[in-house]
Order: C-alpha cells, then structure tokens, then sequence
C-alpha cells in the first residue's frame, strides 16, 4: 500500500541512474544501461548545491549551474567532473583526497567509446579478471597508477550512449 | 535561467520519504563507499520516523535504493516477525510501493539487523546491514580523529593486541560479534554484530552490501568479489560458534546459526535463528512445494 504520491518520472530516472551506476562501480567492467543517454540524468542524480562540479562543454555548465552546484572553474576545485574528451591536464589536476578523507576524492564522468584499448581489470567486484575494451590511451592508466595511491584516487564512469562502465580507484588495470 | 526552473511544484510528500536532497548525497556517498571497500564514508543521516539506533542508516539506504519494482525482506536476529522488522518493512512498503516478502530468495533488497540470512544471496541482490557502532577502534581509541588517522595509517595493532589479550586471558578468543575484519587487504571494518558464523559469508560474496549507522552517520560497503578477512593470528584459526551439531527444536533442521533457549531447571533448547528457513523447512516436511535455496554453511560446514 503505498501512502505517498508515486514517484515522477524524475524521481524514476534518477534511481534507474543510480542503480546503473552503482552496479557499474560495484561490478568493474561491466556494461550497464543508462535510462538516458549522455550525462544528463548523471548530474541530476548525483549533483546539487553541495557539490562543485567542472564540465568542458557550455552545455554541461549550464546544466551544472542549474543543478544549484557550484561550478567550478578548475578540475582540481570540483568533486564532480564531466568531461566530453579526455585531456591529460584536466586528470593530473584531478583531486585524489587524501589519506584521511579518500572521500574527497573526485567522481569523473568521461565519454568514451566503448572500444578501442584492450585492458585487464582486477580487484574488488571482479571475480578473477575481466576484459574491457575502452577507447582510452595506455598513457591515462600510466597516469591514473601516479595519481591514484590507494585509497587516495578518483572514480571513473566512462559513458558511451546510454551504456556506462565504471572504474573505482580500488581496480587495477592492465594495458593489453 | 528563472525561479521556476530551480523551484519544484509543492509537494506534500517525498517519494520513498527522503527528500531528493538527502537521496543524492546519500548516493554519492554510496558510490564512494564502494570504491574504496570498507573505508567509513560520512554523510549527514536525516531523520527518519524512528529512532536513532533502531536501524535508520540502513532504512536511508534502502529508502534510497528501493523503487516500486522492489522486493524487500528485512530481518532482525535472522526473523522476520520482530516489531522492529516487521514495522521497517511496513514503512519501506507504505513510502515506496515496493512488495513486501520473508524469503531470502525473492528479495531484491535485504535489511538486515545483526545476521546473514543463510541461504546464499545472488549477483542482483543487496544486502543492508544496520551498524551500531561503525568504528572497529572505538574500543582501543576513543578519540574519532585519532581513530580516523589510525585508519589513514592502516595502524591497526591495538586491535591484533585486543585479540591477544582475550587469548591469553581466557585462552580463547572472546570477541563473538562485530568480528574486526580486513577488506580488500587495506580497511579494518566491523562487519556490524553479526555472529562470527555470519562473517565468512560476506568474503568474496556475490552480491553487495552496505552497511550504514545513522546515529554515527558513516557508512561502509563491501562490494561483490571482494576479499573480507577476520583478523586471526596464524597458529588461532578462525572459529565460528560451535552450532554444527544443534538441532532446531521446531524444524528439525541442522548444522546453522541456533538461538538457545534456557529452560527452567537448567539445559537448552534450541530454533534456528534464520526463522525463514525454519518455516521452509517445516513446509517441506509437511508436503507444501517450498524451494529452499543453496546454503553458506552445508551440514554444519561453511562450503561456498
């Protein structure tokens, strides 16, 4: 018996969101789908008023400014980064946290297709190895192994259409 | 941009209870619990219609997670007709539309107070845990912030020394619940007071779980395929209850988790705590089509 009005097709979008991005994250590698595609619905699940967020497309500003977020001007004052192209700059700036809060650390949205590099994933939420292929350089792994010194890093959800993989910083990765 | 688009129309209710403010931090909060395995996330913990400590960090939670398709079994000490379980499972159903069950199998959701259920859960499950007490290091450093460098430090002697010394004063090791276990090889966490039958389950399991104390407000998860390991010295193997050999008085069953009944004039019976699977055990011997799921522990013997 439900005694409170039905959820609306935001509340609905955003659980569905959540849902995929949970299981991304809690399984690595593994591709889930996104109610919406693009990063939309990301930001309307993830981020408000308590978040800084740094986008580098005029539109996902505009849409973080009206998520109530702040935004940020640079990657390394946001929690929250979205990225439409991978640029090697923007993830040396990237906050990692710290030892003692690894809860600072940043949460990345990137598109990327969802092919290209071969890479082997293990650690948590992986049962033995898993291969991806991602549309990434060998260079970013290079880069996120230097920046992300367990349990300091950041998240990764690479986001191709309407499907989503995510990376914690606790997955190793191998460049096949 | 205009004030009607940063305003929502009144509403006299929030979906699932929370507001969607509280949901999205609860979220982000989730994700990063996931990320790093083990490793305590603050978040802020509304309030809810209950009382602190009477399982509101892990009713956020699944207030959070739960939709009209979901399937919610909450348990208290393995029951499933406790107040406290019975009225969390109400409300959760009332807020959200989602159904109500007691079996561990059609869940999609499972909170649960102080025990695992023992049928085994599967990849699309959840399991919520509601924690008392998050800090493992409360009992060797009360000071939060010390604590919490000790944690950064991966310090974690002074719990090695606890287990010490309850062998060398007792001869055996007395921690019973809220067993302190390694995850992932880098966070000591309490896996909540859940009996030390329960804490094998929870390594290299197959479905997620969080486990989140709203009077603390911290959270923790352990995510599927994650290694989850008892601090245990290398000549003290780690020892579940002795409850292999018990005997459900009602169902029959054998060889899982029992709560012991005291008797006047001394001896114990003993009923399967999982009252889930005491109840499919007694409608199988009566002849009803009931499915009992693979189990952790088989004849007395944890086997997954």
């Amino acid at each position: 018996m439900l005694t409170v009005a039905p959820p609306d097709a935001v509340e609905l979008r955003a659980n569905a969101t959540f849902e995929a991005l949970m299981w991304s994250l809690s399984r690595p590698g593994d591709v889930r789908t996104l109610p919406e595609a693009g990063f939309g619905a990301i930001v309307e699940t993830l981020v408000d008023l308590e978040c800084a967020a740094y986008a580098d497309t005029p539109e996902m500003r505009a849409r973080i400014v009206a998520s109530g977020a702040m935004l940020a001007e640079k990657v390394s004052a946001a929690d929250h980064v979205f990225l439409s192209e991978l640029d090697s700059a923007d993830i040396a700036e990237l906050n990692c946290g710290s030892a003692l809060y690894p809860d600072d650390g940043a949460t990345l949205v990137l598109a990327c297709a969802h092919q290209g590099q071969r890479l082997r994933l293990t650690g948590p939420g992986i049962n033995g190895s898993k291969d991806v292929t991602l549309a990434v350089s060998p260079g970013f792994w290079a880069m996120r192994d230097m920046l992300c010194i367990y349990p300091e890093g950041f998240d990764i959800f690479f986001v191709d259409g309407t499907s989503v993989i995510g990376i914690p910083r606790s997955t190793k990765v191998e460049v096949l | 941009m205009s004030l009607a688009t940063l305003t929502k129309d009144w509403a006299a209710t929030s979906y699932g209870f929370l507001d969607a403010s509280a949901k999205r931090e609860l979220r982000r909060k989730m994700l990063k619990a996931i990320a790093v395995p083990g490793c305590q996330m603050p978040y802020a913990s509304r309030e809810v219609p209950m009382a602190r400590g009477w399982g509101t960090g892990g009713l956020q939670v699944t207030l959070t997670l739960v939709n009209p398709t979901s399937v919610v079994k909450v348990i208290d000490q393995g029951a499933d007709d406790g107040v406290n379980a019975a009225s969390i499972r109400r409300f959760i159903s009332r807020v959200s539309g989602a159904s109500e069950t007691w079996d561990t199998l059609g869940a999609s959701i499972v909170q649960s107070r102080h025990r695992i259920p023992e049928e085994m859960m599967r990849e699309d499950q959840i399991l919520v845990l509601q924690v008392p007490n998050p800090e493992p290091l409360r009992g060797v450093e009360p000071n939060i912030s010390i604590a919490r460098q000790m944690h950064a430090d991966a310090d974690y002697g002074k719990l090695w020394l606890t287990l010490y010394e309850q062998i060398v004063r007792k001869g055996r090791i007395m921690q019973g619940a809220s067993y302190p276990s390694m995850v992932n090889g880098r966070h000591v966490m309490t896996p909540s007071p859940i009996p030390r039958w329960d804490v094998p389950k929870l390594n290299m399991a197959r479905h997620l779980t969080f486990l989140s104390a709203g009077r603390e407000k911290r959270l923790h998860a352990v995510p599927p395929y994650t290694r989850v390991e008892p601090l245990v010295f290398s000549d003290r193997p780690y020892l579940v209850e002795d409850h292999a050999d018990l005997t459900c008085r009602r169902s029959g069953v054998q060889g899982f988790f029992m709560n012991e009944l005291p008797q006047d004039g001394g001896g114990s019976v003993f009923e399967v705590s999982d009252s889930n699977l005491g109840i499919k055990a007694l409608n199988k011997t009566e002849g009803a089509p009931t499915e009992i799921g693979e189990t952790w522990y088989r004849n007395g013997e944890y086997s997954a």
